[in-house]
């Protein structure tokens, strides 16, 4: 992995994660830790999206992210989307820790595949693990395993068939207000996103937000909007990605 | 000869028990007010294809879990996978729904059954979800009963809650309910039996929306 054009705007370190290979291939391995030490703020992008090939081998490819969040200290965490390929095996596994008066705003933008050339929810087989710690406790977790051949797609594909799914983790200071009617508003139009959030589990201001989205567009306007909600409410200027 | 266990099970797997289930639908009341599930065969797809799945992929395997550590009286493992289904549950409406069953089941259980361990575990302020009651409550049964158990009440909650929401009657749940327990049926055991470090979990982000909605929702007939 590469590390490109580290940058300091409205108070946060920007970093862009680059792979610079085409993509994830089976067999790949890799391991990724992010440490924000405590007052530290540090935004972490992609360029593009993150592209999982076809498995030649049947082996799968992994994934494991650990991000870690001292106290006062902000992560944001703002990938392109992930575009499993016809044939991939995937395998994903977070694990977030924050700790008390920690912030956190983490996005996934999991899309169908290439759609544009016909092939859509065609991988073999994504599995996804997310665990978010606040302090001591387990605030979230998720595990699903994700197969074209079986009933786990049926749920994402019953509003639009070439869904996009959009998963969102926030944690703020105590005091500040989560936009919950802000990022409602969002999802206003229910013929093109499908949207809900709730705090979660836990005495802490964390909040999931979930959206299933009709194609690309609508997904990525979702992410920014969403993206300008959240910074508004923490009342902090937003860091430019720098590729809009 | 009658198994002992028998007479309970039928008592507290009635419809009747007081859970406070009859006030929950668990998101299908915003799943039918978006159109997602218009008519019965709606439901009965929607069963099929979204809870049963994930009754085999986390709720029994879960549940199995925590049947051995309540069979066992091992009450720390049990609070442990309490505090962790907390965790699970990411939409908060569906989370205390959950919680508001499990105890109302605890407070009934505890009255009908001298037990120390459902005393001791009221004691633990513990987040009592529906799933990890069940499993106290119906320890002494062998652990694919009670899978068997849970999975009724989860399937024909659903069918119950759903006769008002759609134009359905009784005898059409009933049989939505029993086509339901039969394509179940033969995946109870082996749900169940699956190794402790087993990776288990389910993908359904259109419940989870669905029931975040529901509790911002202006005018709703259900608790949840």
């Amino acid at each position: 992995m590469h590390l490109s054009k580290p940058h300091v705007d409205a108070g946060a370190l920007v970093t862009n994660l680059v792979n610079p290979t085409a993509g994830i291939f089976d067999n790949d391995e890799i391991s990724l830790n992010f440490a924000v030490d405590p007052g530290a703020s540090l935004v972490l992008t992609t360029p593009s999206s993150s592209r999982v090939y076809r498995s030649r081998k049947g082996d799968t490819a992994l994934v494991r992210q650990t991000m870690t969040v001292g106290t006062g200290g902000f992560l944001e965490f703002y990938p392109e989307p992930f575009i499993p390929h016809a044939g991939a095996r995937y395998r994903q596994h977070n694990v977030i820790k924050v700790a008390p008066g920690g912030e956190l705003l983490f996005f996934e933008w999991l899309s169908p595949g290439r759609v544009a050339r016909g092939e859509a929810f065609e991988f073999e087989e994504l599995c996804w693990d997310t665990d978010v710690w606040s302090g001591d406790v387990l605030i979230a977790r998720e595990r699903y395993r994700l197969r074209p051949d079986d009933a786990s797609l049926k749920s994402l594909r019953l509003p639009f068939d070439l869904a996009h799914y959009l998963g969102c983790f926030v944690i703020l200071p105590e005091g500040v207000p989560f936009p919950q009617a802000e990022v409602e508003a969002l999802g206003g139009d229910v013929s093109s996103v499908y949207l809900g959030a709730a705090p979660l589990a836990g005495n802490v201001n964390a909040w999931t937000v979930k959206a299933i989205c009709r194609d690309s567009l609508v997904t990525r306007k979702l992410l920014k909007d969403l993206r300008t909600v959240i910074y508004q409410a923490r009342g902090k200027a937003q860091p430019t990605l720098g590729r809009y | 000869m009658l198994p002992e266990w028998l007479p309970w099970l039928l008592q507290v797997n009635d419809s009747q028990f007081p859970s406070g289930a009859y006030a929950h639908s668990m998101g299908l009341e915003e799943l039918t007010q978006r159109d997602y599930i218009r008519k019965p065969e709606d439901l009965e797809k929607f069963l099929h294809e979204q809870i049963i799945p994930s009754l085999k992929a986390f709720e029994l395997p879960f549940l199995a879990r925590t049947h051995a550590a309540a069979a066992t009286d091992d009450l720390k493992t049990v609070r442990a996978l309490d505090d962790e289904l907390e965790a699970w549950k990411l939409a908060a409406e569906l989370r205390q729904a959950s919680r508001q069953l499990g105890s109302r089941r605890l407070v009934m259980a505890r009255k009908l059954e001298n037990s120390a361990l459902l005393e001791q575990y009221v004691q633990s302020d513990a987040p009592c979800h529906h799933l990890i009651i069940c499993a106290l409550e119906l320890r002494a049964l062998p652990t694919a009963a009670a899978g068997c158990a849970f999975g009724l009440q989860t399937l024909s909650g659903y069918a119950t809650a759903s006769m008002k929401l759609i134009r359905m009657g009784q005898e059409r749940c009933q049989l939505i309910v029993r086509h339901a327990m039969a394509t179940l049926a033969p995946h109870i055991e082996p749900a169940m039996a699956v190794e402790d470090d087993s990776r288990i979990g389910w993908f359904n982000p259109l419940l989870e929306i669905s029931s975040m909605r529901h509790a911002r929702a202006q005018e709703r007939l259900f608790i949840s």
